[in-house]
């Protein structure tokens, strides 16, 4: 974010105090506070079932929290319905009004707070505009592709000018090319209207890619809260790197622990270094889970013998280990390889498409390598705490 | 050989294709179109002496200048639009509350007790509200027993009884209907009604009507034809001087054993119902095709 939105710190379009949710005896929301700074692009990242529709439902006023507060420009809205609250919500499958014509449905709002036929008609107009539709106010909404109406369902509600934008997995119906075209559309709009936006989404992309702050939530608990770039490159829990981009992972014992970087030996016998995550220090003998991303892997094809290589095992810096490449999984530029170690389950190595390893094919023998600082350590987390566990 | 064989494959299918039709063109042209065509001939004849007929259309200006007959046919019309509309009235909300606010069990155990007093037939269902209605009935005891009334009331043979009849006969031909479509209406529509600040008003005229419309429609077209023509309840309930149509019309046939009346107000009753629906359709702006799909 640039500098001069802190030039006044106090302005936060929304704040949650200690938001608590349960139905029954499943706790969808688990004390959750944050607060969202003016003009900001707030995403909230989970797996389905976390409790993150629960919280914007809650936002919208369709919920009510247990307990907690929720403050909009400072005021308590927690006793204010729905139809009164500054905030508009962009519905999953948009919730346009199929009997009304594209115009009627952004003059539905408009109509609520007594605004004038002719006022109507410039905001319509000035809104088609912003919107880049200008001459679809009089079509009916079943004419519209996805990409038209998902700008229709936001128009709709920027136009009321609400305080905060909720945006519940809007992108979720379309087609994987509209998607990336509409996440960027999507972040235009946010910065032509300057509207607060609070995005949820199960889609890691969509919250990498469009956000200025992105919340990790998991069983009802905010993870961690930060810039994408802090998320991905200093997951403060086990979860997070997990399941912010793709992870190898092992488990292992803490072998050695000085200085900057912990030695550990994972179940299957493979001896790594890795930067410790976590803020207690690690002792010896600790249980430790490492993590190392596939892209921050690189490939070294082995090509006479593998005394040759062993030369950059000297490079303090460097993890090694050898293996021999069992598949290769092709995906364009998500392309990659699995390479069995002998250690554990095959590793996954990303695979660049620089044309330097097109050669490489099944049963070859390979060197990994990678940075010790890019191997994360963390203190394993409780047992509920999985990411793939499936909470509905 | 292959020409040959074309053809005898499209003699085949034309020939499934009309014994696929066969009953429904049986049922049609046996059941509806004669009898009515027969009743238009018949309407159109007068009898001059035994068997001796010739071509008039007096019964029709016997309807227009008799005003016991035109009074009649206006009434029925009137009061079968009232009860079409109070039905309507009171079930919509019975609707909305089974289809938007229950959810799972509870939702198909009231839908499925709207749907248990049809199980028993219309007279015996008639019987039962002459039971509760009548002079020694259990409304008129039961006021009688706190004090509010000093001797047995009549309820029974009177405009309200015959409306409580109708729209409690009716009331399964407007929830069924309305049920069905109000149950399609998405929630997140309602819940986008109040987001972009509408109150309940607005939501219900704006987003819940509008997508009920042809579910309204519907239900108001099948209610109103079955009221209309509904014989049993008004005969029952209204007693001698309930003065439906279709009591005309059975007198015509059955009394006074003239065909001839009868069907002339059987052709006008069936022309009223029509052009009453049609009126219906333009004002609500639906098509027939749309409501009845």
């Amino acid at each position: 974010m640039s500098t001069d939105d802190h030039s006044n710190p106090l302005s936060f379009d929304l704040e949650c105090h200690n938001i608590n949710k349960a139905f029954g005896d499943f706790i969808a929301v688990d004390d959750v506070s944050f607060k969202i700074p003016q003009g900001s692009f707030f995403s909230i990242l989970g797996p389905s079932g976390c409790g993150k529709t629960t919280l914007l439902r809650m936002l919208a006023g369709f919920q009510h929290p247990n307990s907690g507060d929720i403050f909009i420009k400072g005021q308590s809205v927690l006793h204010t319905p729905p139809n009164k609250r500054p905030v508009n919500m962009v519905f999953q499958h948009l919730a346009l009004f199929p009997t009304m014509t594209v115009a009627e449905n952004i003059a539905y709002g408009l109509k609520r707070r007594g605004i004038s036929k002719t006022e109507q008609q410039a905001l319509i107009k000035d809104v088609l505009e912003r919107i880049d539709l200008p001459d679809a106010g009089n079509k009916r909404i079943d004419q519209l592709s996805g990409g038209q109406k998902q700008r229709i369902a936001i128009a709709r509600c920027l136009v009321l000018k609400p305080d905060v934008l909720l945006l519940d997995e809007p992108l979720g119906a379309l087609d994987l090319k509209l998607r990336e075209q509409m996440k960027i559309e999507l972040k235009h709009l946010q910065q032509v209207f300057g509207t607060t936006f609070v995005y949820i989404t199960h889609d890691q992309s969509e919250a990498l890619v469009m956000s200025d702050q992105v919340a990790i939530m998991n069983n009802g608990r905010f993870e961690q809260v930060g810039t994408p770039q802090e998320l991905y490159y200093q997951p403060k829990t086990p979860f997070v790197a997990s399941f912010v981009g793709d992870s190898n992972r092992w488990q292992g014992k803490v072998s050695t622990a000085s200085g900057d970087l912990l030695s550990l030996t994972t179940e299957n016998g493979l001896k790594l270094s890795g930067l410790p995550a976590s803020s207690e220090p690690f002792k010896e003998n600790d249980t430790v889970i490492a993590y190392i991303r596939p892209e921050a892997i690189s490939i070294i094809p082995v090509t006479e013998n593998l005394s040759t290589v062993s030369a950059i095992d000297n490079t303090d810096d460097i993890n090694q280990c050898h293996g021999r490449i069992v598949n290769i999984l092709f995906d364009g530029a998500r392309s990659q390889v699995l390479v069995d170690t002998r250690c554990g389950e095959p590793m996954h190595v990303s695979l660049p498409q620089t044309g330097h390893h097109t050669s490489l094919s099944k049963g070859d023998n390979v060197t990994l390598q990678w940075n010790k600082k890019q191997c994360l350590c963390f203190r394993p987390a409780e047992s509920n705490t999985s990411p793939h566990q499936n909470l509905t | 050989m292959p020409p040959v064989s074309t053809a005898s494959l499209s003699n085949t299918s034309r020939i499934g294709l009309w014994l696929l039709l066969a009953p429904i063109l049986l049922w049609l042209s046996l059941l509806i179109i004669l009898p009515h065509v027969d009743m238009i001939l018949i309407s159109l004849q007068e009898r001059i002496s035994s068997r001796n007929y010739s071509f008039s259309v007096s019964n029709y200006t016997e309807f227009f200048t008799e005003p016991l007959y035109w009074n009649t046919f206006v009434r029925t019309a009137v009061m079968s639009v009232i009860a079409t509309a109070l039905t309507l009235l009171i079930a919509f909300p019975v609707s909305y509350y089974i289809a938007k606010m229950l959810t799972g069990r509870l939702k198909t155990v009231l839908f499925v007790l709207c749907l248990i007093p049809f199980w028993v037939s219309e007279l015996v269902r008639t019987y039962g509200w002459m039971i509760i209605l009548r002079e020694t009935g259990l409304v008129s005891t039961f006021l009688q027993w706190l004090g509010l009334a000093d001797q047995p009331i009549e309820m029974l043979y009177n405009d309200a009884a015959i409306m409580v009849g109708l729209i409690y006969t009716s009331m399964l031909f407007m929830v069924v209907p309305l049920v069905s479509t109000l149950d399609s209406l998405d929630n997140s529509l309602i819940e986008a009604g109040y987001d972009l600040g509408g109150n309940s008003w607005n939501v219900l005229k704006e987003i819940v009507i509008p997508h009920a419309m042809p579910g309204i429609v519907s239900g108001c077209v099948v209610v109103f034809m079955l009221t209309l023509g509904n014989y049993l309840t008004p005969a029952l309930l209204g007693g001698k001087d309930s003065l439906w149509f279709t009591e005309q019309i059975y007198t015509q046939f059955i009394t006074r054993f003239n065909w001839e009346q009868g069907s002339a107000f059987g052709m006008l009753l069936l022309i009223l119902s029509s052009l009453i629906v049609w009126v219906g359709l333009k004002l609500s702006k639906q098509s027939f095709s749309k409501v009845m799909s």
